[in-house]
């Protein structure tokens, strides 16, 4: 089943074409990496298809199990299943964790006309997402993101994911900022929350490494703004061999 | 009734922000039946003001000595709520807690009150504004040797124009802490002289000013450091929305003998649409040489990366902005120890963002 179809995407800030044609199907069930250069386009992807303001779409279309995704509200995407992992984690200072994350699981139910959690329910949930991630749950009474190291952001980002349990993820650069073992927790936060059939990621990096950990079923070469191959997993290594020159080529 | 000529005007360097002409049409007000407003602390002693006269069938204060007596002050609005009013003394060592309703029906009021606290008597105080017309309130306290006073004063449901002047002495080791919330259609301004005469003071005097549509709201405050070894912070956060204006002007005078002082301000503003002004004007005047004084003045819009952060979580963009604000402004009302008073205020700025935004 096709979760996601991306056609022909083009898409511009301030007026400047950063994504020129872009295709990409993605089925229940599959997980796609994208690798790239820097200025490839990669980031954008992610903006675009979740809802940043300032990231004007001038041609093609998203699909999102079936509806138009480039006609919903940011908010109404993450209530649609759609997440997004953000490569740099925003602080909020003022807002705790629990609080933040209370709001948008029940305002996302609330749009799928679901009955909110109280708040025992959510922070029971809460804390066992937190342990799943080896993440104090201490630091889900902290302000988001406020005095966290680029690790625990990214971690957090894991602990929100398994907290809404969305359909679809796409995570941006999500192994940046982790040391060794970070970097395999939240690889087997990943599998654990979006490795089933019917849920599918799409995983943005740079840099082989997390896909040791998330095995992609599909690798894309994203360059100036189009993607110029795919192949399986092994085109990952290829990649890590010869650099994107090379393959891109 | 006041001529308007003995009004301050804005060519007057310290009214320059000031609403005088959302005052003069406060006056215009006709005068209409206005609610006393439900306490938060139900159990505290209660008086009940209306159009500047106590009522004492609907206050109700047990324990207090209530004394008439002259009050006087030089104050450019102030003055004009000086002469005949209530003098309460708390006595040395009391433990008081005082809700005040101060209620205006319309066109002037003019309330002076004077509270002196005896060696370590503690005072718990809740300010409510509500009504129509011009309310102008003067307010002396007089803080004896460890006396302490945790005052909260709110302006809410009022429409037309607030002043209040308050003037403070705070003795050797004594402590005065007032959080002002302006949360109505009124426009106000909130005037300070606060002045540490004992060794060891403690002031903070801050708040939050919420303003919208044509509204303009101000505080003026000046600390003063006359002895050593004192302490003052001034946390003031301002939001404005649409064509409104916020002025915060906070200032800090250490005396020559008034070593060791530490002085704090933090003036803040938000803006919620370009179309609103914020003023700040930090003013320091120091002429000791052993001093810290910080001081920090900003003024910006929410932040469009936190907002978009949010908005991907599923939170609608309305929410997710109020949700900013109220974390910029709880960094004003957290500093209100009590905790149901606190809340109350919390609410009443919530229901200020829920309108606003």
């Amino acid at each position: 089943m096709t979760m996601l179809k991306i056609e022909n995407l083009h898409a511009e800030i301030d007026g400047k074409p950063i994504l020129k044609g872009l295709s990409l199907t993605v089925n229940a069930g599959e997980i796609h990496a994208i690798m790239g250069p820097n200025g490839a386009g990669k980031s954008t992807l992610g903006y675009v298809l979740g809802g940043r303001p300032g990231y004007e779409v001038t041609e093609g279309s998203v699909s999102f199990d079936g509806q138009d995704l480039l006609d919903l509200e940011p908010h109404e995407r993450a209530a649609a299943g759609l997440f997004l992992g953000f490569q740099y984690p925003v602080e909020i200072p003022g807002v705790s964790n629990v609080q933040f994350l209370r709001e948008a699981l029940n305002a996302q139910r609330a749009t799928r006309d679901e009955k909110p959690l109280s708040g025992a329910e959510f922070l029971k949930l809460a804390r066992e997402e937190a342990k799943k991630l080896d993440m104090d749950a201490e630091m889900l009474k902290r302000p988001v993101n406020v005095g966290f190291s680029g690790g625990e952001k990214k971690r957090n980002e894991m602990v929100q994911m398994g907290i809404v349990n969305p359909k679809f993820a796409i995570l941006d650069e999500t192994d940046s900022g982790l040391d060794i073992d970070a970097l395999r927790i939240v690889g087997d936060g990943i599998n654990r929350i979006m490795r089933a059939p019917d849920k599918a990621v799409l995983l943005i990096t740079h840099y082989q490494r997390l896909l040791d950990y998330v095995k992609p079923d599909f690798v894309h070469v994203l360059a100036d703004g189009r993607i110029v191959r795919s192949g399986g997993a092994e085109l990952a290594h290829e990649l890590e061999r010869e650099g994107y020159a090379g393959v891109a080529a | 009734m006041i001529a308007t000529a003995e009004l301050p005007t804005n060519r007057d360097e310290a009214f320059r922000w000031a609403d005088l002409a959302a005052l003069q049409a406060a006056r215009a007000l006709p005068a209409e039946s206005a609610t006393v407003p439900d306490p938060i602390l139900p159990d505290a002693q209660r008086l009940v003001i209306v159009d500047g006269h106590l009522v004492d069938h609907l206050s109700r204060a047990v324990d207090l000595t209530i004394e008439r007596a002259a009050i006087a002050s030089d104050h450019a609005l102030g003055r004009h709520a000086g002469g005949q009013g209530h003098r309460i003394a708390l006595a040395p060592r009391s433990v008081t807690t005082i809700e005040i309703a101060r209620v205006n029906a319309g066109e002037d009021s003019h309330t002076p009150l004077e509270i002196a606290l005896g060696e370590d008597a503690v005072l718990t105080l809740v300010e409510t504004y509500t009504g129509a017309g011009w309310s102008n309130a003067l307010t002396r306290f007089d803080l004896a040797r460890g006396a302490r006073v945790m005052r909260a004063v709110r302006v809410v449901d009022a429409e037309g124009f607030v002043s209040a002047r308050d003037e403070v002495v705070i003795g050797e080791a004594a402590s005065f802490v007032c959080v002002t919330l302006g949360a109505a259609t009124a426009s106000t301004r909130f005037d300070a002289a606060l002045t540490l005469t004992g060794e060891g003071a403690f002031a903070e005097y801050g708040g939050a000013l919420l303003t919208a549509a044509e509204q303009r709201q101000e505080c003026a405050v000046r600390v003063r450091h006359a002895e050593p070894n004192g302490q003052s912070h001034q946390l003031w956060r301002a939001v404005a929305a649409d064509r409104s204006t916020a002025s915060l002007a906070a200032a800090v005078e250490v005396a020559r003998d008034a070593q060791k002082t530490d002085g704090e301000q933090s003036l803040r503003g938000l803006l919620l649409q370009r179309t609103a002004t914020v003023n700040l004007k930090p003013e320091l005047e120091i002429f000791a040489d052993d001093v810290k004084c910080a001081h920090g003045a900003t003024v910006g819009e929410l932040d469009a990366r936190a907002l978009f952060y949010m908005q991907s979580r599923g939170i609608a963009k309305p929410r997710a902005q109020a949700l900013l604000t109220r974390a910029f402004v709880a960094d004003a009302l957290d500093r209100i120890a009590d905790e149901t008073v606190r809340e109350a205020f919390v609410a009443d700025a919530d229901a200020w963002l829920e309108r606003a935004l």
